[in-house]
């Protein structure tokens, strides 16, 4: 499946709640491959997406369509799913006294990803990946997304460029 | 955007991952409503109801106090009050102005000619023989300075001509014509009702209070151990005139007779204290100029209730305020954290 329109995203013209299955349903996809961006790791980002709406089930309440859409809103529980993820591979890193995570490279980011991209998006920190994910893939627009990452719009944009271009030098790289 | 830009931007929503299966079927297995909670407001808008909610209390017990005691200032001081003790009731004092029997407090009266209000203290009679410890304080309005100096001066002369004393005098007269003198005398108990007569002449009553607390009960109770231990003292004495008292049991008697007359002297020293402050009245006098003593507002009703009201108000910001300096440091430290951590998540991002 594609990266969806932007049409989910957009508020609820009739200002009603939809269905907690119908949104999960549709956004699973989105929310995956943001913590896969996020993240780096696809087992991780596996266990992140469902925990990211289990907690998304239990607040469904708090979500109020006239402030943002259910992607938007989930984006934002699954960073902070993420970073609490992140925390806890730190620490645990310093136990176990890992400086440097073995990470495939085969098909991390991407089904069939090009390797030169794929060691690209690797090379990127997960800050970049994740504007790459909200921006890209997900297709938020510019306001949507620096409210995921709490940055101002003008952040959003100079991290996605700089990510970009990076990805581009890399690519220019492995053509030349 | 460049057309290389575009096309890793194509590259990657071609080639972006998909939840597999397993995920799906996990994430979109039916699950029990979570249970909900009787508030479902977020915090954000609990708090917009919650402050205006507590904000409201605050003024709606604010007016109810003020109906409901609407004589009571709980943060300024009393003017016009009669304190007494509750075992007794003192004699009658014939107050400049005032009638023996008038009683109440003295709001809501027109002043009299001389700034005294005549409804000012409620002084009930007291059996005269009865040993009590007289309390009094007046704030009397004079002119200018020249009118302080003066009645400072007489009034340590009026405490001198009635048995008693000035026990200390303040005087200040910082500037711009204005000054007080705070005094306070002590006369013989039987006196202090001429002495405040002649004191309230100096000048304009502004204020004054008076209680009596009764020492009798004190006294007699005093009186009875001073006896049970004299008697005891005797009984001792006695005993050891024995001449066949064994010498464990005299050095036992002897040690019972020390105790017994330390402890004879000491209530006979507890009792002379008690004399003593029934014998003498203390009056604390304070003496001021026009603005340096603000003369007694008269309110009305609805006027007592909005002070009453305003002061109870005053009590809660007071509150409120000391609430807030004991949180600050807390609030503070909260935000300094969720500072760090904040710059923690974006150290942690930005590591590639």
């Amino acid at each position: 499946m594609n990266a969806v329109s932007t049409s989910l995203d957009a508020p609820s013209l009739l200002g009603g709640r939809p269905a907690f299955a119908e949104v999960a349903a549709e956004q699973l996809d989105a929310v995956y491959r943001y913590l896969v961006y996020l993240t780096g790791d696809r087992a991780a980002a596996e266990d992140l997406t469902a925990e990211t709406f289990e907690k998304a089930f239990r607040s469904w309440r708090r979500f109020d369509p006239r402030r943002g859409s259910p992607r938007t809103w989930l984006c934002k529980i699954a960073r902070s799913v993420a970073i609490d993820w992140f925390r806890a591979e730190t620490r645990r890193r310093r136990r176990e006294e890992t400086y440097a995570r073995d990470v495939s490279l085969v098909e991390e980011f991407g089904d069939g990803l090009p390797g030169p991209l794929q060691e690209a998006l690797h090379e990127l920190s997960p800050a970049e990946r994740e504007v790459v994910a909200l921006r890209i893939l997900l297709e938020l627009d510019g306001p949507s997304a620096a409210r995921v990452l709490g940055i101002s719009q003008t952040a959003c944009s100079t991290r996605l460029s700089r990510a970009l271009r990076r990805l581009e030098e890399r690519m220019d790289d492995v053509r030349e | 955007m460049s057309a290389n830009e575009m096309s890793v931007e194509r590259l990657l929503r071609a080639h972006a991952p998909h939840a597999p299966e397993s995920l799906r079927a996990r994430v979109l297995a039916p699950k029990p409503a979570p249970v909900r909670r009787s508030f479902g407001l977020p915090p954000r808008r609990l708090a917009l109801v919650a402050l205006p909610a507590a904000l409201g209390l605050a003024v709606t017990a604010a007016v109810v106090n003020g109906i409901v005691n609407p004589g009571n200032h709980p943060v300024a001081g009393q003017q016009n009050r009669a304190t007494v003790a509750a075992t007794t009731v003192p004699e009658s004092l014939p107050l400049r102005g005032a009638p023996a029997d008038s009683v109440g407090a003295g709001a809501g009266a027109a002043p009299a000619t001389h700034g005294y209000n005549s409804k000012a203290l409620a002084t009930p009679s007291v059996t005269s023989s009865r040993l009590a410890h007289t309390d009094a304080s007046l704030q009397i309005r004079v002119a200018d300075t020249d009118a302080l100096s003066s009645a400072t001066s007489r009034a340590t002369k009026i405490a001198t001509s009635l048995g008693g004393y000035a026990k200390s005098v303040d005087y200040r007269t910082p500037k711009n014509g204005t000054g007080a003198a705070y005094i306070e005398l002590r006369v013989p108990s039987q006196n202090v009702k001429t002495a405040i007569s002649r004191l309230g002449d100096l000048g304009t009553i502004v204020s004054q209070e008076l209680s009596v607390t009764d020492l009798q009960g004190k006294l007699e109770t005093q009186s009875a151990q001073i006896a049970q231990l004299r008697r005891r003292v005797a009984a001792l004495r006695a005993a050891l005139a024995d001449p066949a008292l064994r010498d464990a049991d005299r050095v036992l008697l002897q040690i019972r007779l020390a105790e017994s007359k330390r402890a004879l002297a000491q209530r006979v020293s507890a009792r002379k204290g008690t004399v003593s402050a029934g014998a003498t009245a203390r009056i604390s006098l304070v003496i001021g100029t026009e603005k340096a003593i603000a003369p007694v507002v008269h309110r009305g009703r609805l006027g007592r209730m909005l002070h009453s009201a305003i002061g109870f108000l005053a009590l809660e910001a007071m509150i409120a305020l000391y609430a807030l300096i004991v949180i600050s440091p807390l609030a503070i430290a909260a935000a300094l954290i969720w500072f760090w951590r904040r710059r923690s998540v974006d150290r942690l991002l930005h590591a590639s």
